[in-house]
């Protein structure tokens, strides 16, 4: 029988959140299309390490393996991207995992994204439609727009685009382009429409649009192709054409 | 609540490519004349230095030196922001937006030594400036090189400015614009950039 070909994974962990951080390295039994999840997993069957001590299991999250909650984005060699549809087969080894600094670290590989949700909080990521008004029939979607929608629709905030992003980090207040043009989705739709003023005062706030530094790495990161770049300059005309509003308006 | 972080961006981007632009041009105008001859240069300065003060000097502090100092303050409070990532992401854009931070520190600490020795020590104590003296000043290889390094900083700050300019204003907004200006802004930098070897060499003859 062949020789059991070996993937060595050199993982950065941490114990706690104020931990000191440290690397080990472990070899995982290398089979076709295996994933850094699936890798990880073997390890935590077997935690042992290269040099043949047993150690703490890493830790990470992931969910749907299928690159639709985001869960499971991570650091690898040095880029930011989802777990479980990073295939060994793809990338050069030894494997690198880190987590993802830009967010708080729990432990090893998992890692806090609170604040994304706060930062949709900000931008009102929500379509108001509960009232005393009446809501009728619920209006007609523009085709052309609704391409879009579903498009920036599929962030599932994985913060991909934050961790690669020069701009966004504990260094920072910018809630990162995820957050922000989220923004033009609910602008763009005919009942969210109406908060639009709110969301473009939103993001001309301290943190807002305007801490994007044009690096254009958010566009790269994406997982799921959503045009960043593209929305951020939309978003960049609507809050300037807002700010001149505001000027002649008040 | 006034949004001051807003226009506090777009003055910034404003002072850098209108106020700071137009000098960095007529700076690069003005010493190209040395291509034609020395002569030519300096009656380029003369005409400059004809401008009676009281007309200079406002000039100089409202639309020089005022948005100067607020391009350098606020520019170094947000480079400090940034994490510079290239060696994980050497996209283009990401490399020039960590060279746009670079060129930004070192013009910083040229353009002080800069302002500080020509500006105001020998022009502001009333020697007149002209190619003779500034070939005796650049007789010194490293001050030579000095100058040019700078003069290439601010041209790539300048040039790489006007691509994010029309960014952050929400003028191009696909990739394709985006693109065609970035190609077009860094033609013009490429451009500059020989037009000031080629009269920095002037005065190494």
């Amino acid at each position: 029988m062949a020789e059991q070909k070996m993937v060595t994974f050199i993982i950065e962990r941490q114990d706690g959140p104020d931990a000191k951080p440290y690397t080990e390295e472990f070899d995982v039994p290398y089979r076709p299309a295996l994933n850094v999840v699936a890798a990880l997993m073997e390890i935590q069957k077997n935690p042992v390490t290269r040099d043949g001590k047993r150690v703490a299991p890493v830790v990470w999250e992931c969910n749907c393996l299928e690159k639709v909650c985001g869960a499971c984005m991570m650091v690898i060699n040095g880029q930011a991207k989802q777990a479980c549809c990073a295939l060994v087969e793809d990338l050069e080894q030894p494997i690198h995992l880190a987590p993802a600094r830009t967010f708080p670290v729990i432990r090893d590989l998992l890692i806090d994204r609170t604040v994304m949700f706060e930062s949709l909080k900000k931008i009102q990521g929500w379509i108001n439609v509960d009232g005393s008004w009446k809501v009728h029939e619920a209006p007609r979607q523009n085709p052309n727009t609704a391409a879009t929608a579903y498009e920036i629709s599929h962030c599932m905030t994985c913060g991909c685009c934050m961790e690669a992003c020069p701009n966004v980090g504990p260094q920072s207040d910018f809630i990162g382009p995820a957050p922000v043009v989220q923004a033009y989705l609910f602008n763009i739709n005919p009942l969210g429409e109406y908060d639009k003023p709110k969301r473009l005062e939103a993001l001309m706030q301290k943190g807002g649009i305007t801490s994007c530094g044009n690096s254009q790495n958010c566009v790269r990161a994406c997982p799921k192709n959503i045009k960043l770049t593209t929305y951020l300059a939309q978003l960049n005309r609507d809050v300037n054409i807002q700010a001149i509003k505001n000027i002649f308006n008040n | 609540m006034y949004n001051v972080t807003f226009y506090l961006r777009r003055l910034h981007s404003i002072a850098g490519l209108v106020c700071l632009g137009g000098f960095l041009l007529e700076h690069i105008l003005t010493n190209a004349r040395v291509l034609i001859s020395p002569a030519s240069f300096n009656s380029a300065v003369d005409l400059l230095a004809s401008i009676p003060w009281y007309i200079m000097l406002p000039l100089e502090i409202g639309l020089v030196a005022t948005p100067f100092l607020f391009h350098t303050i606020y520019g170094i409070y947000i480079a400090w922001q940034a994490k510079n990532n290239p060696q994980h992401y050497p996209y283009i854009n990401n490399i020039q937006f960590f060279l746009q931070r670079l060129t930004a520190w070192f013009l910083v600490v040229f353009l002080a030594w800069h302002v500080f020795y020509l500006r105001i020590l020998v022009k502001g104590g009333g020697t007149h400036i002209s190619f003779q003296l500034l070939q005796s000043y650049f007789e010194n290889p490293v001050y030579w090189v000095l100058y040019l390094l700078g003069m290439w900083a601010a041209i790539f700050h300048f040039c790489n400015g006007i691509t994010t300019f029309c960014m952050t204003w929400g003028i191009a907004k696909g990739p394709r614009i985006q693109q065609v200006i970035n190609a077009g802004a860094m033609g013009l930098c490429a451009f500059l950039c020989l037009v000031s070897l080629a009269f920095m060499a002037v005065y190494l003859m």
